[in-house]
């Protein structure tokens, strides 16, 4: 009999210890009830701040207090909750207890206890996507709560395939993370990639999935970002049902889509919803506007160092005013310039947004026209940098724009070092560098190189939907086929 | 012995295409249209065309070989010889594979020092220039590959802009045809062989290639397409230049560059050897890789230490090499080299492999 009883005493133990750990939190309430009805006493222990007391008030206390209350195991039947445990373990109560839920236990009965869920729900309202801004489409974003976000993406993919996967990380946040693929579509590999990678995770606090993304990302050391994140419920959805993995991080409004390609962070949602002339228009633009924000100011370094007979007499007249009087390099009007740029965006970010605006127009219009006055800098230049960094904000993915903002920095350093030759090696180191990389273990820079003749639908253009029957090649998706074009096409000739 | 490649570390048979292309295509186009027309006159470009025949047959006679002995340049020697004298045969194309990346880095830099920058240092940028090599390397043979695919493609706008020569040329330069003797034109087909080597890297990367026997296609179009570039480029320098002004221009190619004005750029030549850059990178690249591969195979150490060494080797030899003579020397010697490799070792070791395989399996039968 000693040995049963035993690990009912140490039970008890737990119990007390926890007790007293938690007493020192001013959160922790017990309250102590009496039913009337049946003379049972019983008491309520919760942690304040996460509970709900409306909930408690309003649809737990009253059947407790004057239901048919004789046993613990009542309580499932008379409290109108959905969510209601009874239960012998003591190891889950600490964790029940800061998830917000409610433990009852009734006088006598030490070790059996119930637990009730009343959690409070702080959450903002769903509201317009701001990073990923656009015109037409579905103006929702995600929010902080993993259950919003999570219902924002089932009610797009109301089917039983779409599976949730959860898992805590951190030893400290238990954040919980949640993988979402459709099951017979997603490659099973890739899957548990993401799971094993998420699992191997070590750190104590994760506090938005920035951090996975960092952690997870196949190469720690690069400055492209290797998963792709939104904040569109929409193209979670869309991207769900190519065939990708999905990482939702309760307390990030930002989702994670992973395997995924470099062309896919040139790629705006809004392309989906305009016809595909308009959008493989605007696609092209936008590769244009990152190849110029990056190469611009090192072009205009290496010519006006060491080319300038590249340059027209016409146009090289009107370069060689605007450079007259200013004391400066070229490497040094740059520099001095692209950072000025980068000073404005890193102030405009850190102020509110009133604030931010002034300054924008303070240190834009202002300082801009003050340093071509006083012969600091030459006005074509201004013109190319204002241009370069108008560029670089056409990148849809802002994680992307950070990195294109920063590369052009070794770039303007090998235009100094060797002109336009250094400007091709530099290239060419970055070429390297994404034919290296990987995301989840496949190639970064697909569908381009390795070359899928058949990816290319959508990607540096998009061809319109009756194009897209096969999902993309490189997810190795176990339903490659996304649809029928219907049977096969009867031959027309004219006016038949 | 031969180790089995993953297959995730393999590449699909078309970018051979890309592969034997790029390899063949180097600092040799900025000036092949010269030498080619000192024996042949303007029926240079009948040369070229042989020649490039002549690399078709090469390259078929390799796929034969390599399939008999199934894998690379080393299974064919130890097929033929045994272990001990593939590794001391094979050797010495470790020698070769060195000193054709020094010709190649070491003319390229002074193309450069000649047109662009007078005072660039060979050193520095050699330094930062094999860098980069090792860094593509060391990425494994796929990210070779994905270089020399690019190199083919985004150079791919400069065959157009030698258009812009088209108003100021006379096609008539070339009559009459044929009016010099078959020999001299052969002569001439071996000075073209000289540009048009590096197919031979074929013999390395076989074994890394996933399903090879599709891959054959593309590389004979590969060849295809070099000989068109080089025939294309030939007819255009022959048309612009008279014979007598080709033979005082060293690098044709970069004069015809010289015409191309656009609203905003003139001088278009430095585009195009900044450009140049990127089109040696995968001959650097592949023929490096090729030569740490078989360091590799031959002492047994890892490719990751051979590698470093083998790039100093090379940077120490563009170092040594100052003069015009020298640079010359050590490119004749690799294009000799290349061309009995290639043009007669090849086709013996062809026909050698042959018999053997005929005698092996009639030894088998009895």
């Amino acid at each position: 009999m000693a040995f049963m009883k035993f690990p009912f005493l140490k039970k008890k133990n737990d119990r007390e210890e926890i007790k007293k750990a938690l007493s020192k939190s001013k959160d922790y309430t017990t309250v102590t009830y009496l039913n009337k009805k049946t003379n049972v006493t019983f008491c309520l222990t919760f942690m304040s701040t996460l509970v709900d007391e409306k909930i408690i008030n309003d649809n737990a206390l009253p059947p407790l207090l004057e239901g048919d209350f004789y046993r613990l195991e009542d309580t499932k039947n008379i409290l109108p909750l959905s969510d209601v445990q009874v239960t012998e373990e003591t190891d889950k109560l600490e964790q029940k207890l800061f998830n917000g839920y409610v433990l009852l236990t009734m006088q006598g009965i030490e070790n059996k206890f119930c637990f009730f869920s009343a959690q409070k729900e702080v959450s903002r309202n769903v509201s317009v996507p701001e990073v990923e801004f656009n015109v037409i489409g579905p103006k929702e974003a995600f929010v902080e709560s993993i259950d919003q976000n999570l219902n924002l993406i089932r009610k797009r993919l109301p089917i039983k395939e779409l599976i949730i996967e959860e898992q805590k990380v951190g030893k400290l946040s238990k954040t919980t993370v949640a993988i979402l693929y459709i099951d017979g579509i997603t490659n099973t590999e890739n899957v548990n990639t993401v799971r094993q990678r998420i699992s191997d995770i070590e750190f104590d606090a994760i506090t938005d999935s920035s951090y996975i993304v960092q952690m997870i990302s196949d190469n720690q050391h690069s400055p492209f970002p290797q998963l792709l994140d939104t904040e569109r419920p929409d193209r979670v959805a869309a991207i769900l049902a190519e065939g990708k993995v999905a990482i939702i991080v309760d307390g990030s409004p930002h989702a994670l889509i992973t395997p995924t390609t470099l062309v896919e962070f040139f790629s705006s949602f809004e392309d989906y919803f305009l016809n595909w002339i308009l959008s493989s228009f605007l696609r092209l633009v936008r590769i244009f506007a990152v190849t110029f924000s990056v190469l611009v100011t090192p072009v205009y370094v290496a010519t006006l160092s060491y080319h300038y007979e590249l340059i027209p007499q016409d146009l090289l007249g009107l370069l060689v005013t605007s450079r007259r009087q200013i004391p400066f390099p070229p490497i040094l009007e740059a520099l001095f310039l692209e950072l000025t740029i980068e000073l404005l965006r890193e102030a405009g970010a850190r102020l509110p947004t009133k604030v931010g605006q002034t300054i924008g127009i303070v240190g834009g219009i202002v300082l801009g026209t003050a340093s071509v006055e006083a012969g600091l800098t030459s006005n074509v230049l201004l013109i190319f940098v204002a241009l370069a960094a108008l560029a670089s904000f056409t990148t849809p993915i802002y994680k992307m724009s950070n990195t294109i903002r920063l590369i052009r920095f070794p770039f303007l350093i090998f235009a100094e070092l060797w002109g336009l030759l250094g400007i091709l090696l530099a290239f060419c180191f970055f070429l390297t560098h994404l034919l290296r990389l990987t995301s989840l273990g496949r190639p970064f820079l697909e569908p381009i190189y390795p070359p899928r003749i058949h990816d290319l639908k959508d990607a540096l253009i998009r061809l319109p939907f009756s194009q897209q029957t096969n999902r993309p090649f490189f997810l190795q998706s176990k339903a490659p086929k996304r649809f029928d074009d219907g049977t096969a096409k009867e031959k027309k000739d004219i006016d038949e | 012995m031969t180790q089995i490649v993953p297959d995730n570390r393999k590449i699909s048979p078309s970018l051979v295409f890309f592969l034997i292309h790029s390899m063949q295509i180097g600092v040799g186009v900025l000036g092949f249209q010269r030498i080619i027309a000192k024996s042949a006159g303007y029926d240079a470009w009948i040369s070229i065309l042989i020649a490039g025949l002549a690399v078709h047959i090469i390259v078929w006679m390799m796929y034969k070989m390599l399939r008999i002995a199934d894998g690379d340049i080393l299974a064919i020697h130890t097929y033929l010889l045994g272990k001990k004298a593939a590794k001391i045969l094979c050797s010495i194309l470790i020698l070769y594979f060195v000193l054709l990346t020094t010709a190649v880095l070491r003319n390229f830099i002074e193309i450069v020092q000649v047109w662009m920058f007078p005072h660039l240092h060979t050193f520095w940028f050699g330094l930062v220039f094999l860098l980069l090599v090792l860094y593509v390397i060391f990425g494994g043979f796929r990210t070779v590959t994905g270089i020399a695919f690019f190199s083919v493609l985004l150079p791919l706008y400069i065959l157009f802009l030698f258009l812009y020569t088209v108003p100021f040329s006379d096609f008539t330069n070339m009559l009459p045809i044929l009016d010099h003797s078959i020999k001299d034109i052969l002569l001439s087909s071996r000075d073209m062989s000289f540009s048009i080597v590096g197919f031979e890297t074929l013999l390395f990367f076989y074994p890394f290639i996933k399903n090879p026997e599709k891959s054959k296609k593309w590389a004979h179009l590969g060849i295809a397409y070099t000989t068109f570039a080089y025939f294309y480029l030939a007819i255009i320098t022959f048309a612009y230049f008279p014979e007598a002004q080709l033979d005082k221009n060293v690098w044709p190619t970069l004069t015809l560059w010289k015409i191309i004005e656009m609203p905003f750029v003139e001088r278009f030549e430095y585009i195009g050897i900044a450009n140049w850059c990127l089109i040696i990178l995968p001959n650097i690249c592949l023929a490096l890789w090729c030569v740490s591969r078989l360091t590799k195979q031959i002492f047994s150490v890892q490719q990751r230490r051979a590698l470093p060494v083998l790039a100093l080797l090379v940077l120490v030899g563009i170092s040594l090499l100052v003069t015009r003579d020298q640079i010359n020397t050590v490119t004749n010697i690799t294009g000799k080299f290349g061309f009995y490799f290639n043009f007669v070792y090849v086709p013996i070791l062809f026909i050698v492999i042959l018999i053997t395989k005929k005698v092996r399996s009639h030894g088998k039968d009895t």
